[in-house]
């Protein structure tokens, strides 16, 4: 039954030489944790993105219970986490992955450092893998406001401060991170948007971006 | 031979696979689902009764009271007001409800001159007796839903959740 | 493939008739050299058993550790000590330093960041030989290296000198142990026009971030309050009080009796007597 329908399909689409080539590229024997046990440090770059599908997952239930709304925003975390069933284990989820997430792109740039995997003709993956960790820093920020306690308030204060003291376009950039002169409901639903909206869409692209091009150039090979 | 040899193992592999993929997207899945279907679990709000009008008051002809109480929302209470037709049918109170069976209009008690003792809703023309009971041949298929009541001292106190007379 | 010319364009699409196509058969790896295997299903299935026991250790964090949440947000509250989140404490401890703060904030919040993530970006450009060895390339390592080491080093730093028995106590999301004091008293006035208030709090509730503890309940009487008042006591710095001695009575008082706030409202008559034996005795034992 099942393989009819997918006859049916590949009849019309074509689909067979799309997922073909991810199953059956090579995967040589220097990166497989199987055969040498020390090649674990070629999983950090899966598990990020392992645990980047968590944060999507776990942020997108989030927003069912959550209110961007600095009168409603603590309550409902509150709700969420102490009244919903699962709650605890959902936030926690998205709380711990933020740190899970930073540190694995941490190990991930290291390995790839240390093998040189960023040389000719791989330079341009490295470029967006860089700005792959900013994105990510830049969620970890925005989140951070998102509960609006001590704190997150606080903190986001500290962060658009630190912002402001860049020469020339400082004050520029305090203002439109927070929406006005001073942090508080423009702050908040703008930091809302930035984390649930900008940021996880130039993740979403520049990840797609990276894939490919480990695809067309493969992986490097051994030291 | 070699050839079936390989099959079996790449068949081994593949079940394999789909069940480690299958207790991970559990894993990770699972939480989130019984976190986005609590509200179909969580056990309803115990129903308070609450104080609407005097025994006193009440007449043969239904009056239109508020109900009033708070509504828990998660991190809100909302303030619902729902307006009750009273009346007393002997000695004993009745509240229906003013939501229309058919698509949730209000209906009013006497507005329409050519039925003054029915409750009658604008929207479509519904019509219900004094009892609740649907007009035959028009849009209503139900009659209005009654209110679980207590009489107490003089007062009556209704219940939040009206239910279907039938 | 047929492309362009001589192309149908109602019923025919791009779509290589099936004999032309790639058949749905896996890739033989037998002409592979060494241990080269296929990513599906071979490989996959390694990487999603490190997936699955990295998820099933992740679970485990998240059911042993709630995420915390802290009362809500209140900008009025100036006596918050904030802290960034941790993979943000490297660059809050730079901003400590003397180089790194004050005239030269620029060059702490701009310039090294700004250095350090942009050779971290450039990278490929700045370390062009074609030698991928670490040996081999001594200087990028050396660069890497002193980075992750410092940025370590900033973290740990910004761990050790945070107050974390403060940040507990002031994160806490109960205000149950803030009690409603008589502001309109006349020692309150005296109270905040002494600056006690800056590190007592609006409520005499205490002020974690600036290590000033709770003024409920205490275990001095009138002159006790009084004596520390002026001289100070353990973090509490002397000469605080500057005003007359007849102030320094009403403050005092005041304090004593908790603001009007005590568990124990009843400090005058024959109770006070009491309390003060009591508490004179407390010292002693002190």
């Amino acid at each position: 039954m099942l393989q009819r329908i997918y006859d049916w399909i590949d009849d019309r689409v074509d689909v067979t030489p799309l997922w073909r080539d991810v199953a059956d590229h090579e995967v040589p024997e220097h990166v497989n944790p199987g055969h040498h046990f020390s090649a674990f440090v070629y999983c950090f770059g899966g598990l990020t993105f392992f645990t980047v599908v968590i944060q999507i997952l776990s942020g997108m239930f989030l927003t069912m219970y959550y209110v961007p709304d600095i009168v409603n925003a603590h309550a409902s975390v509150e709700y969420l986490q102490s009244d919903v069933a699962y709650g605890m284990i959902v936030r926690g989820m998205h709380h711990w992955g933020a740190s899970v997430v930073i540190v694995m792109v941490f190990l991930h740039t290291l390995r790839v450092f240390f093998t040189g995997s960023y040389k000719k003709p791989r330079e341009i993956n490295w470029v967006v893998g860089v700005l792959l960790f900013f994105i990510i820093l830049g969620l970890g920020f925005t989140g951070y406001l998102l509960p609006w306690d001590m704190k997150a308030y606080f903190a986001t204060q500290v962060g658009l401060e630190i912002a402001e003291t860049v020469p020339v376009i400082g004050e520029l950039l305090y203002t439109l991170l927070a929406g006005g002169e001073f942090i508080g409901a423009q702050t908040l639903t703008r930091f809302f948007a930035i984390h649930v909206f900008f940021l996880p869409g130039a993740l979403l692209a520049l990840v797609a971006v990276h894939f490919i091009m480990i695809r067309r150039q493969g992986i490097s090979g051994p030291l | 031979m070699e050839k079936n040899h390989n099959v079996s193992r790449r068949q081994f592999l593949t079940y394999t696979l789909t069940g480690v993929g299958g207790f991970m997207a559990a894993g990770v899945v699972m939480p989130m689902v019984r976190f986005a279907v609590d509200p179909l679990l969580q056990a309803d709000a115990a129903d308070d009764m609450v104080d609407v009008a005097a025994v006193d008051e009440l007449t043969e002809v239904p009056q239109a009271y508020d109900l009033e109480y708070e509504q828990d929302q998660g991190w809100h209470i909302e303030q619902v007001s729902e307006t009750v037709w009273l009346f007393l049918e002997g000695d004993e109170v009745v509240a229906l409800s003013s939501v229309c069976t058919h698509l949730g209009c209000t209906v009013n008690w006497g507005t329409d001159p050519d039925n003054p003792e029915q409750f009658f809703c604008p929207c479509h023309l519904g019509r219900f007796e004094r009892d609740g009971n649907n007009v035959p041949g028009t849009p209503p298929t139900e009659p209005l839903h009654r209110y679980p009541l207590e009489v107490r001292d003089g007062r009556v106190f209704l219940g939040t959740n009206a239910q279907p007379q039938i | 493939m047929r492309r362009g010319k001589g192309m149908k364009y109602v019923t025919d699409s791009r779509i290589p008739a099936r004999e032309h196509r790639m058949q749905n058969i896996p890739k033989d790896y037998s002409e592979y050299p060494g241990k080269t295997e296929a990513f599906f299903p071979n490989y996959l299935l390694k990487e999603w058993l490190v997936g699955a026991v990295f998820l099933i250790g992740f679970l485990c964090l998240t059911v042993a550790h709630p995420a915390p949440l802290e009362r809500e947000a209140d900008p009025n509250d100036t006596g918050y000590v904030p802290l960034p989140d941790w993979f943000f404490l490297f660059l809050y401890q730079l901003l400590k330093y003397e180089y790194a703060a004050g005239d030269y904030v620029v060059l702490g919040t701009v310039v090294l960041p700004g250095l350090a993530f942009g050779a971290l970006l450039l990278a490929p450009w700045l370390d062009k030989g074609p030698e991928r060895r670490l040996s081999q390339r001594p200087i990028a390592t050396a660069m890497m290296t002193l980075g992750v080491i410092s940025t370590i080093y900033l973290t740990w730093e910004s761990v050790e000198q945070h107050d974390w028995e403060a940040d507990a106590e002031q994160a806490a999301m109960d205000d149950e142990d803030i009690r409603e004091v008589d502001q309109s008293h006349e020692g309150y006035e005296i109270y905040q026009e002494q600056g006690c208030i800056s590190c007592h709090g609006d409520n005499l509730e205490g002020n974690p971030g600036v290590q000033g503890p709770d003024l409920y309940d205490l275990a001095y009487d009138v002159e006790g309050v009084a004596e520390i008042s002026v001289n100070g006591i353990g973090e509490m710095p002397g000469d605080m009080f500057d005003g007359t001695e007849e102030e320094l009575q009403i403050l005092s008082e005041y304090i004593v009796a908790g603001g009007g706030a005590n568990e124990d409202e009843d400090v005058n008559g024959d109770d006070e007597e009491e309390t003060e034996e009591d508490e004179e005795n407390d010292e002693e034992d002190a």
